[in-house]
């Protein structure tokens, strides 16, 4: 083969030397153009893990969607970081004696972002529309009977029963109110007009990034420190990990294998202890599919199965703790003495089962689940190791929410978000909660349920859900196991100010500091 | 050639459909999810069939199948159950953004491993080495662990890329590029594994064919021999790798577009998997279809304009 001279032989090694320039020459050039967005303390970005709902106020989701529908939509009243309910779009509210008429009073001069007049008609109208429509919320308000606006300023809302779930509902989506001018035009799904303070910009694109600007008009703007809400669409940690580090995000969850990372790049970190619970569900409790789960010592011994303490330092490394409750611990319903119920203790759980006349165990079939996976083998080896054996069923992720409340399986494992506890109960306790997929009731946990439901003073209804509480703990409704944290990396300037006593996703959990 | 191009798109027409239809029919199964998905936990049974009836899922699953498909032909793709975004808009916006990566990653691709397998097979020697020992290293690091290397040292580092994120070509071009840069980098190193070998072989078999000894006898210049007479005849398979390349990169799209937040089709396509959105799954199933479809029939084309003798097939 013929040799090359010098300027043909440069000649051919031209194309790879112009990519390996145009590589270099570009990424020299852009330095100055990467989107560090969130330099400063005007601008709250953050990201969250899916992508949020519909903005049609029939299909609101309480969870890290509510960053972005909260700041667009006012909600009635308004659960502060500390789990107390305050006043919103309502400036009071006041019960009637038997709690069952729900009286709350607007403020005035409120407005939705085109204009339009917030009052009482408007309010009726979008709490009508969402009690009509199924949707997310419709259950939230299914104990009212009618709504009335007496007056401009005036709600009424009449109730088949007392409702303790129902104030907390109305700090969340099902307290959302929008326009009814416009909330039933399919547009508003991607356009919303509330009366919150921030307006969806333009520059939002759906599904990937949402960017919220502040509402100079607004009622509370003190209460909002950030001129820009920008929320970030994320499903994978790692990316905002890596966008917290390149200053693309300045406030973020971690795992708690990642806090040491973000700290050295000087970040601050809040670890709230607990925002969700991973608890075994025994729904099976009269013994209708899985005979055993119907003996309360059965129950019990399933209970004693899980070295809770190791469970909770192997799986959380940190961020999380052991329980055996299901109530958020910064609740005054909650009870320490309760964790100390069922000591990890395999041959009292076996010489149970025996009693109970299974000494030779039994089997169950359970749903194995996208978020239950990673704790399938530890639950399995614990449950067999008192003579349990657990078959897991594969459940495509998008019939989680059907098989879970299907009644099919007996017992399952899950991880609720902690939230208030008249709300939490309402879905444990209650024959149609979702978490009694059996619907099982018997008049003492009705009884308990009912009396803490109509309590209108907050301490006493405490007490009384700490009586349910018991109960369900005693009862083994469940074998919940630990409680799961978060570890909250803020940008120096940004502070979080939550400490777990609310789960809402709000951006009032957020200020700013020097 | 009309007859060929005519056979593959009437296959293609059919496979689409076929495709279609059994992704419809899996979907079928969990109609009374999706309903429940879309209510939430709380949801009563009397609530879910309201919404299975509202959502039209409570006819014969045929006749929904004909009718999504009957306002698919016509451009109506329907709207996400879960954000209400029209399934057409948020497609073609997701898959431009899957694209254009992909799309950049093949063109440094097939540029830099032409360059190099030509000059690997034409040269030899070092160039030779470099090039096998360069695509032994690609084939062993996966595109996911380069693209973590880089955000490390182009991004969190040195400040000089972004670690995340998608900046649209139309609205700054500066920006879109090195949104994509990574990525692009990533990917491409992995697919000139495999070109430049392909290349770099084809390119060996052709130079030792008789017809080039001939060409060289008659005194054409090397460079005319190589580029205009070898080259193209080891095109056809070079081609074929690089259209399973951009398969198997729109395949992969999904961990790449998760690592670097890009709000791609390869993760709209999962997220919606998860949720059971029907509308959107049939939405991503067919533009999937349609794209490797397409890319095929592409690739078929080019062989045949290539080799005239492939049209018999």
């Amino acid at each position: 083969m013929p040799t090359l001279s010098r300027s043909r032989r440069i000649r051919r090694y031209t194309p790879v030397a112009v990519l390996t320039s145009c590589v270099l020459l570009v990424t020299a050039g852009c330095g100055g153009s990467t989107d560090n967005s969130a330099a400063g303390t005007d601008m709250l970005s953050l990201a969250v893990l899916g992508t949020p709902n519909s903005f049609d106020v029939t299909q609101l989701a309480d969870g890290q969607q509510a960053y972005v529908w909260g700041s667009v939509y006012d909600t009635l009243l308004y659960a502060d970081n500390k789990g107390q309910i305050q006043p919103n779009a309502a400036e009071s509210w006041s019960y009637s004696e038997d709690g069952r008429t729900l009286a709350l009073k607007l403020r005035t001069g409120m407005k939705f972002s085109n204009s339009h007049v917030v009052n009482a008609g408007v309010v009726k109208a979008s709490l009508d529309h969402v009690r009509a429509t199924p949707g997310t919320q419709q259950n939230a308000l299914g104990s009212i009977e009618t709504i009335e606006a007496p007056d401009e300023t005036t709600i009424v809302l009449k109730l088949k029963h007392p409702d303790a779930s129902l104030l907390p509902s109305l700090t969340m989506g099902a307290g959302a109110v929008a326009d009814p001018a416009t909330m039933k035009d399919p547009s508003a799904a991607l356009n919303p007009i509330g009366s919150g303070p921030y307006v969806l910009d333009k520059s939002t694109v759906n599904g990937s990034t949402y960017v919220l600007k502040k509402r100079k008009d607004y009622w509370n703007a003190a209460a909002y420190p950030f001129d820009t809400v920008e929320v970030k669409v994320m499903g994978d940690r790692t990316a905002a990990v890596n966008a917290l580090q390149a200053g693309q995000l300045n406030a973020g969850t971690v795992e708690s294998t990642q806090v040491d990372q973000v700290k050295s790049a000087g970040f601050g970190v809040t670890v709230v202890p607990a925002t969700s619970v991973g608890t075994l569900v025994l729904a099976d409790r009269d013994g209708t599919v899985v005979k055993p789960l119907g003996d309360l010592r059965v129950r019990q011994a399933i209970n004693m199965a899980f070295d809770r303490q190791k469970m909770a330092t192997q799986f959380l490394r940190g961020v999380g703790q052991p329980t055996e409750q299901i109530v958020n611990p910064k609740s005054p319903s909650h009870d320490p003495a309760l964790d100390t119920t069922y000591p990890y203790d395999p041959a009292a759980a076996k010489r149970l089962l025996a009693e109970a006349g299974y000494p030779d165990g039994f089997s169950v079939t359970m749903p194995s689940l996208f978020f239950s996976k990673p704790f399938e083998p530890t639950i399995a080896q614990a449950l067999k190791d008192i003579g349990i054996n657990v078959t897991w069923e594969p459940v495509p992720a998008q019939n989680n929410t059907i098989a879970l409340t299907s009644g099919k399986y007996a017992m399952y494992f899950t991880a609720d978000g902690l939230g208030a506890v008249a709300k939490d109960f309402k879905n444990y306790f209650s024959p149609e909660g979702y978490r009694n997929p059996f619907h099982t009731q018997n008049t003492e946990i009705s009884g308990l349920l009912q009396k803490a439901s109509a309590e209108q003073d907050p301490a006493t209804a405490a007490e009384a859900f700490k009586q349910v509480n018991a109960y369900g703990t005693k009862n083994a409704w469940y074998a919940p196991v630990f409680y799961v944290g978060t570890s909250w990396v803020t940008k120096k300037g940004i502070t979080y100010l939550g400490d777990g006593s609310s789960t809402f996703s709000t951006i009032r959990a957020f200020g700013v500091s020097n | 050639m009309i007859l060929y191009v005519l056979r593959r798109l009437g296959g293609a027409l059919l496979l689409t459909v076929l495709v279609t239809l059994i992704t419809f029919l899996l979907l079928s199964t969990s109609f009374d999810s999706v309903a429940a998905s879309r209510l939430g936990t709380s949801a009563t049974p009397e609530a879910v069939d309201a919404m299975k009836a509202e959502l039209g899922l409570d006819r014969p699953v045929l006749v929904q199948y004909f009718d999504w498909l009957s306002h698919a032909v016509q451009g109506d793709f329907g709207v996400s159950l879960f954000t209400s975004e029209p399934v057409g808009d948020a497609v073609s916006s997701r898959l431009s953004v899957t694209l254009s990566v992909i799309t950049a990653a093949l063109l440094c691709t097939a540029l830099a491993s032409v360059a190099l397998g030509v000059l690997a097979a034409w040269r030899g020697g070092v160039i030779d080495r470099v090039a096998q020992g360069a695509s032994l290293v690609g084939f062993l690091i996966p595109s996911l662990l380069t693209a973590i290397v880089l955000v490390y040292v182009l991004a969190i580092k040195t400040d000089i890329l972004p670690a995340t994120g998608y900046t649209p070509l139309a609205d700054n071009p500066g920006q879109w590029l090195a949104s994509i840069m990574i990525p692009v980098i990533a990917l491409s190193l992995h697919g000139m594994a495999s070109l430049t070998s392909q290349v770099r072989g084809r390119m060996i078999d052709e130079l030792r064919k008789d017809y080039v000894r001939t060409l060289r006898t008659r005194g054409i210049p090397t460079r005319s021999i190589v580029l205009r007479h070898a080259l193209r005849n080891a095109a056809g398979p070079a081609l074929t790798v690089l259209s399973m390349e951009f398969i198997a990169m729109f395949g992969g799209a999904l961990v790449i577009e998760k690592v670097f937040a890009l709000p791609g089709f390869g993760s709209y396509a999962f997220d919606s998997s998860l949720q059971g959105d029907i509308p959107v799954i049939m939405g991503v199933t067919l533009f999937a279809v349609l794209l490797v479809v397409g890319v095929n029939l592409i690739v078929d084309l080019l062989n045949g304009w290539l080799n005239p003798k492939a049209r018999i097939h």
